[in-house]
């Protein structure tokens, strides 16, 4: 809304011609910065000098306006090129584009000379030639005669391995008798026996390493690194076939007959290496486009041209490919098809398969989350039971010898802990990705209560109660003073409680005479609410109360005191034990019905 | 646009205006590299007038005398190769204008052409047009490109045919393809029946007859006046005619059911059919004599004929003939059969890890449905791609913008493998769905690396056909 329109709205006429306003007014309008939004609605409001539209001059400054009168459009020509122009010889392809430039420039010789732009993407994969035929026969003589050698050694290394499965059993058999006697004999021993099993295991090695020297014999041309690995490999497939043995058996006697019947002639294989550098090895469309009158697998393909490759290149003697050799190596016909094995089955799974598995994960990841939510539930309940108490007497600890003993209890403690999370450590390490519960605090785990070293604080306090029954403190007794010894000498029992006499020990007193009466109960450093929860018991028990929070017993003796401070001591552990105790019961009854609910 | 010196552009086009030629068994495309869409759509039928003269694109429903309308391709295989020839001389030189030594031309070819139909068709270019360099492309590869998805499983639904095709690094699977003809023509062929079937008195004529209508519903009569100067037309082109209504029949009232309509559970069936039968799934369709035809189940029954084949039965035992069962199995005989010693053949394996399509429990089936070719198809892709391809598998051709035949495709496919993570991908563009090859040979062609792979006349005549066709047009 301009001005114009609220003097409209307003009827009020306006008496100069706004033209002559107009014109005169814009030549300065020009130099003030262009406003927006707010701004210029604001303005607009000031009167109406202001034009409702600007004229921005930069647009149109002599310059720019000569710029586009003297704008020349760069040249572009269609020019004629050939996108095979650096391969071969001419074949006389001519293509025709629009390239930015002048005729003249891009007919000057050096343009001309360039190579086509996409020419380099144009790349191939090097694959080892294929050697002459004779050759051919002769690597595959040594082929075969290896394969045949590998096998004979994975039979034999078969029955070795049962023999010397069997063997160990019968040592460790062996073993553990003598650890059994052993145990039984002083422990100082156990050195001796170390060096012993030591010895043992260097004599099971022994006939291995014999194993590999034999094996290095046999086969003519290798190196023996090559050959460790290749053991090392074999091994594993041992293993492997231990695992499953019965399907093992079947592709053995398979296996033989294969090779015998599908033998690879130079010109068969001349056509798979063709195949190979014109798909670039991509083994899918090899085997598409694999059309010869034998019938091979994807498979067979992979293996033959792997062997020969290796072959090849081990001929050549480069050392720079060995680490290519041993990854060709590495492939194997018989786990390359027990793993599309193991795929085809995953996928032929039903949906009611698929759909129990799912339902089983997400069962077990809410089981995770459940077990975890109460790890930490009951941590944090331990931890609130396991906090330091305030109202346990700290004067068990202020002597030098309550001291230490707080200290070896905190070391070993301590010692119980590391362990325990090296214990951890190494769980985790071992299934990292599982999510880990929070670690169990001290007081929760079983073996520690069963512990007897270690008792909660709350055991302990329980105990120290117990104790503190027949007296004050065992650590204040044993620390009997001079005095006391002396006077306990001259005194009974019975006479020092007539004559009103306390061994104070090493407690701290505060200096100067003071009332019983007003001396405050180290029991009753508590919490307001659990005081509150106190008070209510005591007016349950019908004892007498000073009332308020400063509960004394009517008659302030020594004995009553600390009979009252005792008491309300146990009040409050009783009070913790109960609350702990529905905490828990609440914690059985969520179980309860989350596991209803499932 | 851009060589050399432009090298910023990303996506490494390099515009040389190559003809793009995509013959199809029912519409052939030819345009330019580069565009959208082919600048020439027309009919793969062309008519021949008494003089031999032949005629073609919209020209061939103009009613002649003695004017006989002939398909040029079968299967998407060229079969009448003068009239293809002339075709093509037709549109490139009096509509396109092209300069033959200006451009390569890129071919697009099915994957069951075999080594003669190839050797022909190259030669015949060679020899009749003077293309600066020729390039053979697979249908379905070009497709790949369309889409940008080196790995997938292309499934054309086209006119003549229905073919699986997985595509790997944007080559073509041949062993694995499979092809019934449940296809567009099929469909047709089942209205057709159908009408014809339902009541002979249904007048079936071609629009250009028709003067004036009233409009009526079946069983009421047609009421139509027929234009009274019209030449005497030949049998086949009044055959084609009729096609035309068949084929606007099958674009307008079909529609593919959610389920199964032939359930294995009767009781379920029944139900199902019922559905359909309701009147609101109930659609008419309008004959061009202003008679129209209430369609309940049967515009379904038509689409479900896609998924099963055998749902329709034919009264018309010439037309059943048509139609033998399919299980989808090509018989290709080999690109590649220089090497080929005499040699005994041995027995397959037993323990094949890639079992070659046809064998296993599934060869007992003899007519497969299109849920049943993919998913037999993607049951013989090597394991280890097997999830990649059933994760982009692209539907096109005219007959898949059926209403939800995609959606049921996809329900069948999930169902019947629910341990793949099924995708489809059908563009919703529905002219370049039925387009799609030609656009991705138009992708193709106007790449940069790609110019290094056009086929000149010289480079054909020192290394001959064989050797081009195997090593180049792969």
């Amino acid at each position: 809304m301009s001005a114009n329109d609220i003097l409209d709205v307003l009827n009020i006429s306006r008496d100069e011609p706004p033209k002559k306003k107009q014109r005169n007014e814009s030549t300065p309008q020009t130099q003030q910065p262009q406003l927006t939004g707010m701004a210029r609605e604001l303005y607009n409001l000031i009167g109406p000098n202001t034009p409702p539209l600007q004229l921005s001059s930069n647009n149109y400054t002599k310059t720019s306006i000569k710029d586009k009168i003297n704008f020349k459009p760069s040249p572009w020509t269609k020019m004629e090129f050939n996108p095979k122009k650096r391969a071969r010889e001419e074949d006389g392809l001519k293509l025709y584009h629009w390239t930015k430039g002048s005729k003249e420039f891009l007919e000057s010789a050096e343009e001309v000379n360039k190579p086509y732009f996409f020419e380099k993407f144009n790349v191939n994969l090097s694959i080892p030639e294929l050697v002459d035929e004779e050759t051919y026969d002769k690597f595959m003589e040594e082929i075969q005669e290896h394969e045949r050698k590998e096998k004979e050694r994975k039979l034999l290394e078969l029955k070795e391995r049962e023999r010397e499965r069997q063997e160990k059993e019968k040592e460790k058999e062996k073993e553990r008798q003598k650890a059994e006697a052993k145990k039984e004999e002083a422990r100082k021993k156990q050195e001796a026996k170390e060096k012993e099993d030591q010895k043992k295991k260097d004599d099971k090695d022994k006939p291995e390493v014999v194993d590999i020297k034999k094996e290095d014999d046999k086969p003519e041309e290798k190196e023996k690194s090559d050959e460790k690995t290749e053991e090392d490999k074999a091994d594993d497939q041992t293993e492997a076939r231990e695992k499953s043995a019965s399907k093992e058996q079947e592709a053995k006697q398979d296996e033989p007959i294969e090779d015998e019947e599908l033998e690879w002639t130079y010109e068969e294989t001349n056509y798979l290496f063709e195949l190979c550098k014109a798909f670039e090895l991509k083994w899918p469309i090899i085997y598409d486009r694999y059309n010869y009158n034998n019938v091979r697998t994807c498979e067979d393909l992979k293996e033959h041209f792997y062997r020969l490759c290796i072959k090849i290149l081990q001929s050549k003697r480069d050392s720079s490919q060995s680490s290519l050799i041993e990854s060709l190596k590495a492939y194997s016909k018989p786990r390359e098809i027990e793993r599309k094995q193991y795929l085809e089955n995953l996928l032929k799974r039903t949906p009611a398969e698929i759909a129990e598995e799912e339902s089983l994960v997400i069962e077990a990841r809410r089981f995770e989350l459940a077990a975890k939510k109460m790890l930490i539930e009951r941590s944090n309940l331990l931890t609130l039971l396991d906090s330091p108490q305030s109202t346990q007497n700290s004067s068990q600890y202020q002597s030098s010898q309550g001291l230490a003993n707080l200290y070896n209890n905190l070391m070993i403690f301590d010692k119980h802990q590391k362990k325990k999370q090296a214990q951890q450590l190494q769980l985790q390490q071992q299934k990292a990705s599982e999510p880990i519960p929070p670690p169990i605090p001290m007081a929760a785990s079983s073996s520690f209560k069963k512990d007897k070293v270690f008792q909660t604080h709350l055991q302990q306090y329980l105990s120290s109660l117990l104790k503190q029954n027949v007296h004050t403190n065992p650590a204040i007794k044993q620390e009997a003073s001079a005095i006391q010894q002396m006077l306990s000498k001259r005194l009974t029992q019975k006479e020092e409680e007539a004559y009103g006499l306390h061994y104070h020990g090493n407690e701290k007193l505060t200096p100067g005479v003071v009332l019983r009466s007003t001396q405050k109960l180290p029991s009753l450093n508590q919490k307001q609410s659990t005081l509150k929860s106190v008070n209510q018991v005591l007016q349950e028990l019908d004892i007498p109360t000073g009332g308020g929070t400063a509960w004394k017993p009517v008659m302030p003796t020594r004995k009553t005191m600390s009979r009252y401070d005792e008491l309300i001591r146990t009040v409050v552990a009783l009070l913790e034990v109960k609350k702990a105790k529905d905490k828990l019961e609440s914690e059985i009854n969520l179980i309860k019905s989350q596991r209803g609910m499932l | 646009m851009s060589s050399g010196g432009n090298t910023t552009t990303v996506y490494g086009g390099d515009e040389i205006s190559a003809i793009i030629l995509d013959p199809g068994s029912y519409n052939t495309r030819i345009g330019y590299a580069g565009d959208d869409f082919p600048k020439v759509t027309t009919s793969s039928f062309y008519g021949q007038v008494g003089n031999g003269k032949r005629i073609f694109g919209e020209d061939i429903n103009v009613p002649r005398e003695n004017c006989e309308i002939k398909p040029i391709l079968k299967d998407s295989i060229i079969t009448d190769w003068d009239a293809a020839i002339d075709q093509y001389k037709y549109y490139f030189e009096d509509t396109l204008k092209v300069d033959y030594k200006d451009q390569p031309v890129l071919i697009t070819e099915p994957i069951w052409t075999e080594l003669p139909y190839r050797q022909k068709l190259i030669e015949t270019f060679y020899e009749t047009f003077d293309f600066a360099g020729l390039y053979l492309a697979k249908a379905p590869t070009c497709i790949s490109f369309q889409q940008g998805r080196p790995n997938c499983l292309v499934v054309d639904l086209g006119h003549d045919t229905v073919s699986v095709t997985p595509v790997i690094d944007g080559i073509c699977l041949i062993k694995n393809s499979m092809r019934t003809n449940y296809g567009g023509r099929f469909l047709n062929d089942e209205i057709k029946d159908f009408v014809k079937s339902r009541d002979p008195k249904i007048a079936v004529e071609p629009t250009y007859k028709i003067k004036t209508k009233t409009p009526t519903v079946y069983p009421d009569p047609a009421e139509y006046t027929v234009k009274k100067t019209i030449p005497t037309t030949t049998e086949s082109f009044n055959k084609f005619q009729q096609q035309r209504i068949w084929h606007e029949f099958k674009e307008t009232a079909l529609e593919v059911p959610e389920r199964k309509l032939n359930s294995t559970n009767p009781q379920q069936a029944l139900s199902i059919k019922e559905f359909y039968s309701q009147d609101s799934q109930k659609r008419l369709f309008e004959f061009p004599t202003g008679q129209s035809i209430t369609l309940g189940l049967e515009r379904f029954q038509f689409a479900e004929s896609i998924f099963d084949p055998k749902i329709y039965k034919f009264s018309d035992e010439n037309i059943a003939k048509a139609y033998p069962p399919n299980n989808g199995e090509i018989k290709i005989s080999s690109h590649y059969n220089e090497y080929r010693p005499l040699k005994r053949i041995r027995k397959p394996e037993s323990n094949q890890s890639t079992p070659a399509p046809g064998e296993g429990d599934d060869s007992s089936e003899k007519i497969r449905g299109l849920s049943h070719l993919i998913t037999h198809t993607l049951s013989t892709i090597d394991i280890d791609l097997r999830a990649s391809v059933a994760h982009n598998i692209i539907v096109t051709g005219g007959v898949s913008l059926i209403p939800q035949l995609i959606e049921r495709l996809y329900n069948e496919l999930s169902n019947s493998n629910p341990g793949l993570k099924i995708r489809l991908h059908a563009v919703g563009n529905s002219s370049e769905r039925v387009n799609q090859a030609w656009i991705g040979g138009s992708v193709l062609a106007s790449l940069g690396t790609f110019h290094q792979m056009w086929v000149t006349k010289h480079e054909y005549n020192e290394a001959g056909a064989d050797r081009i066709l195997n090593q180049r047009f792969r």
